[in-house]
């Protein structure tokens, strides 16, 4: 009889372990960068943020799971979501077929293209252009030949280009309305050019682990929505000036 | 010789197993059809919701993001045409410039036009803008918030007719689920209506048959049906009504031969006795008075002697006739033996049975005995009779014996009444 109680009681506890570990929060590894205004970097009061950030935050909200997040450097991004060190990354990545071969893409989240910045008389190709490695930016001026001063970051070219030590940079759109609100700019008369090239430009979307199909499928939903519940254009007046389409 | 056949129900019958096995695949082949059809509109409204939530409301939202952009333009290029200072000027032209070339603005033939002209006629424009910029630009600006209500209002307008598309969808639905139920529901009653037509109905015409089934009764008629085993129930109704009857016959026969004497019809002394038992028992139950009585035809073995047997007989049968026509009902007579007869009245006295005996012997002798050649048989008897209340029936009939001998010896034809030894 005891014996008899102690199997039951053992099943009991097996099914309840079991069922609090179904319904436990997951955990989800989430890579992010920093230094990216607006998308993600770190604000005056020390916090990370930026649009990527927020959108990551009501994503994980979505999914009912806990996010950690993991600090990247952009052209750590596709080997580190391809080799399955974060779950997904909050990083705007222009598909590319490149990418899709090595990644699962989220359903585009918006669109971008890519603006052209110099001092005046500089042209493409004149001068090292400043990009971020790992960029799609970055690939671009290498596949035209063009000289280039790579950074780790968005801000870093700020920097750059601030203290004259860049002449030109190609960046995101995101990106290029932060540049261009910069204080530090106004003095440098830089000249911008949206650069209608479709290797520039087209979808955004999120990089998941290739081996985690369900996530992808759960983020999609989670992207649809917040984006019919408002949350994601609220994320969206928070940081650009116009709507992300 | 001619042979009128039975006449013979052509009908054709069938089985209540398949019958039932038709009507159900008869219902199910219309109910399946019924949910197939009305599955057709519930997959169309699936479709639709689907289509409303995944692609619709997805469209009407980037149609509101794209007419918020416009007004984004509008308020960049009023910002371009009133900055205060380069720097400003050349950051809303900046956003005029990315606003133009979104992907979301390039795809609406409309506003990438719209946005084109916006942007060409900003960028030529110098600050300080003129009365006249100011005139073409209010001209543009207008248009901009214009098309940015259009904008706002195309996702209404879609989703509106999708809403309508699909509430058609649903409402036809639900006319076809009324439809189906009301399919089914008049599938059914019609199903209950047979059922109660052909078998309920049968089988309590069925039982109302054997509840009241009598072998003298006449012959059960049930109205032909179509259903088999319904048929073979009632005819076999009809063949167990015959065998009853038969059956009846043969008992009534029987009974007759075992309790009647065959050649004049009256009770044998067997059965008689134990009538007489019955009676006895009645009168002494309830206090009543009877008589016993036994009488000999006189002389009768003369008859047969001279006459021949045929004569005997003939006298036997007409002597028990004129008892049967003479006794009262209730009186019980037997052909005791030979030309012997055991009576019992009960209700009677000895001495109203003497009465009773004298009226036959009158009779017998008003109306003798007649034989085929005509001639009439002076035939008498005598009677033996015995008060038998509170007595036995051999008793009884023992002294009513003795009655029957006092009148033998007293000349024959005569009554004669044997009273018991306590004067009764």
């Amino acid at each position: 009889m005891a014996k008899t109680i102690f199997r039951c009681w053992s099943v009991f506890l097996l099914l309840a372990v079991v069922g609090l570990a179904h319904g436990a929060e997951r955990v989800l590894k989430v890579g992010v960068i920093h230094h990216s205004p607006p998308m993600s970097y770190v604000d005056a009061s020390g916090g990370l943020t930026g649009f990527n950030v927020e959108v990551m935050r009501e994503l994980c909200k979505e999914l009912a799971a806990r996010c950690e997040t993991v600090v990247l450097t952009l052209d750590r991004v596709v080997d580190a979501v391809a080799a399955g060190e974060v779950d997904f990354a909050a990083v705007s990545l222009l598909v590319t077929p490149e990418r899709r071969a090595r990644l699962l893409l989220t359903k585009p989240y918006y669109r971008s293209i890519s603006v052209w910045f110099a001092r005046p008389g500089v042209k493409p190709g004149e001068a090292r252009v400043a990009v971020v490695k790992g960029g799609i930016q970055a690939r671009y001026a290498q596949a035209r030949g063009w000289a280039q001063l790579p950074f780790d970051n968005h801000e870093a070219i700020f920097g750059a280009l601030a203290t004259g030590q860049a002449q030109a940079t190609l960046l995101p759109m995101a990106n290029a309305v932060a540049l261009q609100q910069d204080p530090r700019m106004s003095a440098q008369g830089l000249a911008s050019t949206v650069v209608q090239d479709p290797e520039l430009a087209g979808d955004a979307a999120l990089g998941v682990n290739p081996r985690d199909r369900a996530l992808l499928d759960k983020l999609n939903d989670a992207i649809d929505e917040i984006k019919r519940d408002g949350r994601f254009d609220r994320i969206n007046t928070r940081f650009i000036p116009f709507r992300l389409q | 010789m001619t042979t009128l056949a039975k006449p013979v129900d052509v009908r054709r019958t069938w089985r209540a197993g398949r019958v039932l096995l038709a009507l159900t695949s008869v219902f199910a082949a219309i109910a399946v059809c019924g949910v197939v059809w009305l599955a057709v509109d519930l997959y169309a409204v699936g479709v639709a919701a689907g289509r409303l939530q995944g692609e619709t409301v997805p469209w009407t939202i980037e149609r509101q993001r794209l007419g918020r952009n416009l007004e984004q333009l509008r308020l960049e290029g009023q910002r371009v045409l009133t900055a205060s200072s380069p720097a400003g000027r050349q950051d809303a032209l900046f956003l005029v410039h990315v606003l133009s070339a979104q992907p979301g603005m390039a795809d609406d033939p409309r506003t990438a036009s719209l946005a084109a002209e916006v942007e060409r006629f900003l960028q030529q424009v110098e600050a300080p803008a003129t009365p006249a910029d100011m005139q073409v630009w209010e001209a543009l600006s207008s248009r901009l918030r214009l098309m940015a209500d259009d904008l706002s209002v195309e996702g209404g307008k879609r989703m509106s007719r999708e809403l309508g598309r699909m509430s058609g969808e649903m409402a036809q639905a639900s006319y076809k689920l009324l439809f189906n139920l009301a399919l089914m529901a008049g599938f059914m009653a019609a199903f209950l209506l047979v059922v109660r037509r052909y078998l309920i109905r049968p089988l309590q015409r069925i039982r109302r048959v054997l509840s009241a089934l009598d072998p003298r009764g006449p012959v059960p008629a049930f109205p032909p049906g179509p259903m088999a085993e319904i048929r073979a129930v009632e005819d076999a109704i009809v063949r167990f009504h015959a065998t009853l009857l038969e059956n009846d016959e043969v008992r009534r026969r029987l009974e007759r031969l075992a309790t009647t004497d065959g050649l004049t019809g009256l009770f044998n002394r067997h059965h008689f006795m134990a009538l007489a038992a019955d009676e006895m028992a009645r009168a002494a139950r309830y206090g009543r008075p009877i008589t016993v009585g036994i009488a000999d035809l006189d002389h009768f073995k003369q008859v047969n002697d001279t006459l021949g047997h045929a004569a005997g007989d003939h006298v036997l049968k007409t002597f028990a006739m004129l008892l049967g026509d003479t006794l009262r009902q209730t009186d019980r007579v037997c052909r005791y033996g030979g030309e012997e007869f055991a009576f019992v009245f009960p209700e009677t006295t000895p001495d109203e049975a003497q009465l009773l005996g004298e009226r036959l012997r009158t009779r017998l002798l008003e109306s003798p005995p007649v034989l085929p050649d005509g001639r009439h048989l002076a035939v008498t008897f005598s009677l033996g009779l015995a008060d038998a209340s509170g007595c036995g029936l051999e008793e009884s009939l023992a002294r009513a014996d003795l009655g029957l001998y006092e009148a033998k010896r007293a000349g024959r034809n005569r009554t004669v009444v044997t009273r018991r030894p306590d004067g009764l």
